[in-house]
């Protein structure tokens, strides 16, 4: 259990998938303008990353290593994310056009998100068990929703401030996460 | 004609296999050169660590995860892998023993410690520690044992410690139940 | 004019759309292997190897591939071209196997590369195509070896490549800014290179 909680903080703060993995980061800068819209995008990323965890785990520990076909991974891997993604944009469609709407090009985007990817590939590397596996998404992705949340919440107040004009944009965007960045290093040392 | 568009919708399908055998045949063809080289590599990494620790070793076993190190016909020692609970992750160390008592010494293999304060578990000053300690007194001086932390790296330090002395415990139990 | 066109695409890829400065791809390599030059000419060699043969495999055949299994077919080839690397890499390039990381396998879905395939490969021949993968990566390791510069010289206080070493600072060789080695270095010298670049004029943002 305390191996559980350890993989949990590590990935939400310690390692967090943004400020620490470099992991997340297109989406981050592109959606984190409005508060609303980054808390859905990190919630909707958080249920892909576990999702996802959860079949590439079961197809490489019952497919991949008894056949000794493991170099295969990463194609698997991304065809399989890519298309849970088109399920999950198929089901909201369906059932809440709004929400649909509200996400725009930035579902299917999900697919390319290296957080999704990425914890397949850090289950399969630190070979975390079934349970470690999804913890371990769950708290890669509610990292990613902490910081994205933290962003789109300074973006927002920075929208009435006064920044120079070859700065506006990105280039401060980089330099928030830059400061967020050494806020987290504080947190190393928890576990 | 029905077998004419048949054939018309059938051939994304049709494209989407031919793509993917094509691509999974060049997978495994790459793999089948590289595999040897790729196992290669880690057995000759092992090779040069232990030969670093003992030098005068001539071969070595594996058998349980537990290395023991020959020269020739007569053992030299023991070795096997920890890993430790770091601040920034997990830290690799591979630790060498005379015999089922005594440590002959550790070294820390890959770290992703703060650099310049926990990173210093793989400087001498602090793996030498180790060379020579009983297994059972392996602990740090701020627990009444002989291993001084790292300053301002006391999680780095005591990860080192616990690993090595957990590991070195269970891998000599593992010794005595084989024997 | 077919050969002003190549010269144009190529150019293009270094500045105007620069894929880090100006287009924001690819972000998540760039800020993580920007530790240091050797990391950076590693990265690039993947990045080129594969954007090189998505690019051209996908503009000679995008004739005949229809629109719905469109992506499923960039997915399967791009992916399989980063497995070749990867195996390749881990077989006889292990130390920038090593060093690269999780980042290897993670070209997959580097924007750069699925980004290019869709928008240019897809729709232009293979010559230009290959311009276009050639002037992309070397905006790209332009890009990767401006930041690592920066970040390995106040880093570590000095510079060395492939093993090679350049130089080491007076003052900063003893006392490196190890900040910048870390994740914080990276946002901090991206964005403000990319706010001088915009200050400049050298390069335009969105």
């Amino acid at each position: 259990m305390s191996e559980l909680v350890a993989i949990f903080l590590g990935m939400v703060l310690i390692n967090n998938f943004i400020l620490v993995r470099f992991l997340g980061l297109c989406p981050f800068f592109g959606v984190s303008k409005q508060l609303g819209s980054a808390i859905s995008m990190g919630i909707a990323v958080t249920f892909v990353m576990a999702i996802a965890s959860l079949a590439t785990w079961l197809i490489r520990n019952y497919i991949l290593i008894p056949l000794d076909i493991e170099y295969m991974h990463i194609v698997i891997f991304i065809l399989v994310i890519a298309t849970l993604v088109q399920i999950i944009e198929l089901f909201i469609k369906k059932t809440n056009l709004g929400l649909y709407f509200s996400f725009g090009i930035y579902l299917p985007l999900i697919t390319t998100n290296c957080s999704v990817l990425g914890i397949t590939l850090i289950n399969a590397t630190q070979d975390y068990s079934l349970s470690g596996s999804i913890v371990a998404a769950l708290g890669g992705g509610l990292g990613f929703t902490l910081v994205l949340a933290m962003m789109s919440g300074i973006r927002e107040k920075l929208e009435l401030a006064d920044t120079p004009k070859s700065m506006k944009g990105l280039p401060i965007a980089f330099i928030i996460a830059a400061l967020l960045g050494l806020a987290f290093l504080g947190f190393g040392g928890i576990v | 004609m029905p077998a004419k568009s048949a054939l018309k919708n059938a051939f994304p399908i049709i494209l989407l296999t031919i793509v993917v055998t094509v691509c999974v045949s060049l997978l495994t063809y790459v793999d089948s050169i590289t595999r040897e080289k790729i196992s290669a590599q880690e057995d000759e990494a092992i090779k040069a660590l232990l030969t670093e620790m003992f030098p005068e070793m001539s071969r070595y076993e594996f058998e349980d995860d537990i290395y023991t190190v020959y020269s020739d016909a007569t053992k030299l020692g023991y070795a096997f892998l920890a890993i430790g609970k770091g601040y920034g992750g997990d830290i690799n160390i591979l630790v060498g023993l005379s015999d089922a008592e005594t440590v002959k010494e550790i070294e820390i293999i890959s770290q992703t410690e703060t650099p310049g304060l926990g990173t210093r578990i793989s400087e001498p000053f602090f793996t030498d520690q180790f060379a020579g300690v009983d297994i059972n007194d392996i602990t740090l001086s701020r627990d009444g044992g002989k291993i001084d932390a790292i300053t301002s790296s006391t999680i780095s330090s005591s990860a080192v410690v616990e690993a090595v002395r957990d590991t070195a415990l269970e891998k000599v139990k593992q010794l005595e139940g084989n024997n | 004019m077919g050969k002003g066109k190549f010269a144009k695409e190529f150019a293009k890829g270094l500045i105007l759309s620069n894929p880090v400065f100006v287009l924001a791809l690819g972000l998540c390599p760039t800020l993580a292997i920007s530790t240091s030059i050797d990391n950076a000419l590693g990265m690039t060699l993947a990045v080129l190897i594969v954007l090189l043969g998505s690019n051209i495999i996908i503009a000679a055949i995008r004739k005949y591939v229809p629109n719905i299994t469109r992506i499923p077919i960039f997915i399967v080839i791009i992916a399989t071209l980063v497995t070749v690397v990867n195996l390749i890499f881990h077989a006889y390039l292990p130390d920038t196997y090593e060093a690269l990381g999780i980042f290897l396998p993670l070209i997959v879905v580097n924007c750069i590369i699925l980004g290019r395939a869709e928008a240019f490969a897809s729709k232009h021949s293979v010559i230009h195509s290959i311009a276009d993968a050639l002037g992309i990566t070397i905006g790209f390791m332009l890009a990767l070896l401006m930041i690592s510069f920066i970040r390995q010289v106040l880093g570590t206080g000095s510079l060395s490549v492939f093993g090679i070493d350049l130089f080491t600072l007076p003052i900063l060789g003893e006392h490196p800014i190890a900040i910048f080695i870390l994740p914080y270095g990276a946002f901090l010298v991206i964005g403000l290179l990319m706010g001088l670049f915009r200050r400049t004029g050298v390069m335009k943002g969105e």
